[in-house]
């Protein structure tokens, strides 16, 4: 100890269980006696549900239970929209079809057996006459007047209108010196983490309580949200999240499963269990990402951008559950990012389509817009003939300029950037990849026949979100501590940073120091583990309570010491009057003398524990820069990705290791983004792309070792200066790596204005540009 | 006690035709077990021997997390039927730590360069990385890349557990 935790490169303590294959996910949990349920999906993008007859698979050996929405009631609850605008249309999803489904995949009946094989068997025997209808799966095409209608409530497919506005844009475009635009567009992916969504359920006979466990990112919204469809009182249902095996945003929703299988155990008292398969999981997983940009800059004589126009139109799918428009949102408030623009007008249209519903994925509309605007930049460049590097430099918002109000709010927020100094990093990413001698490389390589490229992306990223966190500390007359925290992580390494964060404030190891969370009957309110919030929101939290415990424990110490508190301080898990270390008390000792009955000063509660919660209405913004060198086969049209550099700061770093493993799995995503992720429906709405023979993710052989460099801006919203940094990987790769295959291919005379770049769709660019190399 | 429901008593007309007896050595422990025809191994393992370390991914033999070793040799466990390995030695992640409970030294090395995030993945890499190490000595990234080309991961973008293995090719003395 006398060490500082905060800030030390130490491993992991969540990982020695789950490498003994000791892991506990939601299909690992033993519950006595388990159903397994099975949901009928529809095949139809767009169709009448008529009738469904479920009494067939009813007489199948081993089921217990059928139903479909008839049998749930007249008028149930629908799953909410949290975040509703005022342009909003009421779409919503319940937890079964009723008279119409609108994506292949979503569910019309249920089946609960003794043995999922036998649950599937009966699926078969389920009797459902569909009425087809005509189905869109084009956004802009669903938007046109005559497009198939999913919603009567939304006859123009229009799910909401977004509009944010600075300045006065259409002046900025009357007096610019140049206007350079584009259509930017992104594809359908997602995040398809390795551990498919996964719910059980039970009811205690004797309570009556329902504990629920789910493979989800936020227990306390989805207890709030499952309890309110089902009529419970919350007290009366706890959801646990316990391992869970990825989620990178798509766990943070609620899905119709999460309210079918607590449903199933209420109905027949006894455990239920859905553990989604990899087919289910492609066609009913939140997508994301799918977005039109219409976006244009005007520059003045000195380059400088000074206006941002942009039309975006994001594919909603279907229906808009829970976080419906937020990523439309962030989308359109990130847009002009890094750069200081002061006249701003930006329109995204939410559309609704015949696929499976939308919500954020690892950076959640930043990476769109990102995409968008830095495409853009490397496009103007070469058409005012300016350095790339050079007309960013000239518009980055400088470090004086902080804290530096955008004048937008999103849905969630205003947008003001905390800190930071977006030139230094940017030289700093330069310098480490040796951009003065690139261009050299590149002549070199092109007279050679070769086509290499370099692609830059700066980008920020909304690092930690509120409305709050909540966490306890406590240490038990044993001297034992635990920490109970509202995060629900999957795989961060939540558990050490809090411990980290535990140790230096209480100064004990931080081993020692039990971590609980993604547990709703642990501590009262929660949010959970999404947009990069656990270093802020779960961090500032743990503090909070730990500065309590240990406040507490020094004045209980100074009584039982008969010392003044201020001549003491806390060593190695002891409070000792300063420099007379014989005179000492452990944590222990003082935690007993907390408990009821012990030696109190008058007036101190017992027990030697605080609760407390974190609330933030800002949040900060981390910030960062990747480049990427590619080299494209301009015979296949594959890229191979030769260096990647990525320069970030997320202010003070609890632990480098964990940090930097963020970094690399969020670019593996992001370039995975960029070259093979795509969520591919044909025109009835079919999912082409449901299984990993379709959906190709990056392996092991298309990742390329990251080059890392820190810097340290800390934010001034919070006592640990910490920024959230989980997401800008995912951000700034897709970017990265679009840019360097632009760069390796532009100068043929073709324009990349779309990802994913298959090897497929660079050979067809190669071939348009009639070129062919030597 | 808990009440074990056998899945093979409600699949209908129950024979020799949808079920048989097997017995397995799974980490140095022999089973004999009667089960459905039609169960996978990993099901088998996971559900009839609670040996739920190995993990469900994609059941259709691409992602690796289920990845088990049979006979000394990686094999898919979502794509072998639990009949198939009748009179076969398995070992699975709960047999790669030593009696005496210390991890492994490829699970050490996992450990201390941070080789995995979630951990949903990581049994199958361990076990894919235990074979490929017991054949080969100092191998370069490009060969331990190659090795485990058919196992995802989500999290990590590789680059930990490549190095994992690389410690983990200097640690354990084999």
């Amino acid at each position: 100890m006398g060490v500082k935790m905060v800030g030390a490169r130490i491993k992991r303590v969540e990982d020695p269980r789950l490498l003994r294959g000791e892991g506990a996910f939601v299909d690992d949990i033993d519950l006595p006696g388990v159903l397994h349920m099975a949901v009928l999906r529809s095949p139809h993008a767009h169709a009448r549900v008529l009738s469904v007859d479920v009494g067939p698979a009813r007489e199948l050996r081993g089921v217990v239970d059928a139903f479909s929405a008839a049998d749930l009631g007249p008028d149930p609850a629908a799953i909410p929209v949290l975040f509703p605008v005022e342009t909003s249309r009421d779409t919503p999803q319940y937890a079964l079809a009723r008279d119409a489904v609108r994506y292949v995949g979503e569910g019309v009946a249920v089946v609960v057996a003794e043995s999922r094989h036998v649950a599937e068997d009966a699926l078969e025997l389920i009797e459902v006459e569909y009425e087809v209808l005509d189905a869109v799966v084009d956004s802009a095409a669903a938007i046109e007047p005559g497009a198939p209608v999913l919603h009567a409530a939304a006859p123009d497919n229009v799910g909401a209108r977004l509009v944010y506005s600075v300045g006065d844009v259409d002046s900025a475009f009357e007096k610019a010196d140049r206007v350079v635009k584009d259509r930017l567009d992104m594809q359908r992916y997602t995040g398809i983490p390795l551990e498919t969504r996964g719910v059980a359920a039970t009811r205690d006979a004797v309570t009556g309580e329902l504990t629920i466990w789910a493979s989800n990112q936020w227990p306390h919204i989805l207890r709030g949200i499952v309890a309110g469809i089902l009529g419970m009182p919350e007290r009366s249902v706890r959801v646990i999240t316990p391992d869970v095996g990825g989620g990178f945003g798509t766990k943070a929703e609620v899905y119709p499963e999460d309210v079918l299988v607590p449903l199933a155990a209420s109905r027949l008292d006894r455990p239920v269990k859905w553990i989604e398969d990899r087919n289910e999981h492609f066609l009913t997983l939140v997508h994301s990402r799918e977005q039109t940009h219409d976006l244009e800059f005007a520059f003045d004589a000195d380059r400088r951008i000074t206006g941002l126009r942009a039309t975006l139109i994001t594919d909603i799918g279907a229906y808009q559950r829970t976080l419906a428009v937020i990523n439309s949102s962030l989308a359109g408030t990130s847009i002009a990012g890094v750069y200081d623009i002061p006249n701003v007008h930006v329109e995204v249209i939410c559309a609704a389509t015949n696929k499976s519903p939308a919500s954020p994925y690892r950076g959640a509309g930043a990476p769109e817009s990102a995409f968008a605007r830095e495409r853009l930049m490397d496009i103007a460049a070469r058409e005012l003939d300016i350095d790339r590097a050079e007309l960013r430099r000239r518009n980055l918002i400088k470090p004086e300029q902080m804290p530096y109000d955008t004048g937008m709010a999103s849905v969630e927020a205003a947008v003001v950037l905390d800190s930071g100094d977006f030139p230094a990093a940017l030289d700093e990413a330069l310098k480490m990849v040796d951009y003065d001698g690139f261009a050299e490389k590149q002549r070199t390589a092109r007279a050679d026949g070769r086509l290499i490229g370099l692609g830059i992306c700066v980008y920020h990223q909304l690092a930690g979100t509120g409305p709050f966190e909540g966490a306890s500390v406590r240490v038990d007359p044993s001297g034992q501590v635990t920490v109970n925290s509202g995060a629900a992580p999957q795989g961060q390494g939540t558990a050490t940073m809090l411990a980290q964060i535990v140790a230096d404030e209480l100064q004990v190891d931080h081993e020692s120091i039990k971590v609980v969370f993604g547990d709703t009957g642990r501590i009262g309110f929660g949010v959970g583990t999404f947009a990069s919030r656990n270093a802020v929101m779960s961090g500032t939290s743990v503090l909070m309570a730990a500065t309590k415990v240990r406040e507490k424990a020094m004045e209980l110490a100074a009584h039982l010491l008969e010392a003044n508190v201020n001549d003491l301080e806390l060593e190695e898990g002891h409070a000792q009057v300063k420099g007379s270390p014989q005179s000492r008390l452990s944590l222990t000792e003082i935690a007993a003398a907390a408990a009821p009955g012990g030696s109190r000063p008058p007036g101190m509660e017992p027990d030697l524990e605080s609760v407390q919660y974190f609330e933030n209405h800002a949040a900060p913004y981390s910030f960062g820069v990747h480049i990427a060198e590619v080299e494209v086969d301009r015979n296949t049209g594959l890229v191979e990705i030769s260096r990647y550099v990525v320069v970030n700061d997320a202010g003070v770093i609890i632990n480098p290791m964990v940090a930097e493993g963020q970094i690399a799995g969020g670019v593996a995503q992001g370039l995975g983004g960029a070259l093979m992720e795509e969520l591919v429906y044909d025109a009835q709405g079919q999912p082409q792309s449901a299984s990993f023979m379709d959906y190709i993710l990056p392996g092991s052989l298309d990742v390329p070792e990251i080059e890392v460099g820190h810097l340290h801006s800390p934010s001034p919203l919070n006592p640990l200066g910490v920024k959230g940094m989980g997401e800008g990987g995912a951000i700034g790769g897709h970017s990265a790596v679009a840019n360097a295959v632009a760069d390796a291919i532009e100068h043929l005379g073709v324009r990349v204005t779309k990802t994913p770049l298959k090897p497929s769709v660079v050979w067809e660019l190669i071939q348009s540009a009639g070129q062919q190399g030597p | 006690m808990s009440r074990k429901v056998d899945e093979t008593a409600v699949v209908a007309g129950a024979d020799s035709t949808t079920e048989r007896s097997i017995t397995v050595t799974v980490n140095g422990e022999r089973f004999e077990r009667t089960v459905s025809v039609r169960k996978s191994l990993v099901d088998f393992v996971r559900e009839d021997l609670r040996l739920t370390g190995s993990h469900v991914g994609c059941e259709h033999g691409v992602c690796g997390a289920c990845t088990v070793l049979v006979d000394d040799e990686p094999v898919r466990a979502c794509l072998m039927l639990a009949v198939q390995a009748n009179g076969k030695v398995l070992m699975t992640v709960e047999g790669i730590a030593g009696e005496d409970d210390e991890l492994h030294p490829v699970q050490q090395a996992f450990w201390e360069n941070h080789g995995l995030q979630c951990g949903f993945c990581t049994p199958g890499i361990l076990l894919t990385t235990y074979d490929f190490l017991q054949e080969k000595k100092n191998p370069t990234s490009g060969e331990i890349r190659e090795a485990l080309s058919g196992n995802v991961c989500r999290c990590t973008g590789y680059q930990n557990i490549v190095r994992s293995v690389q410690a983990a090719d200097q640690e354990w003395e084999r």
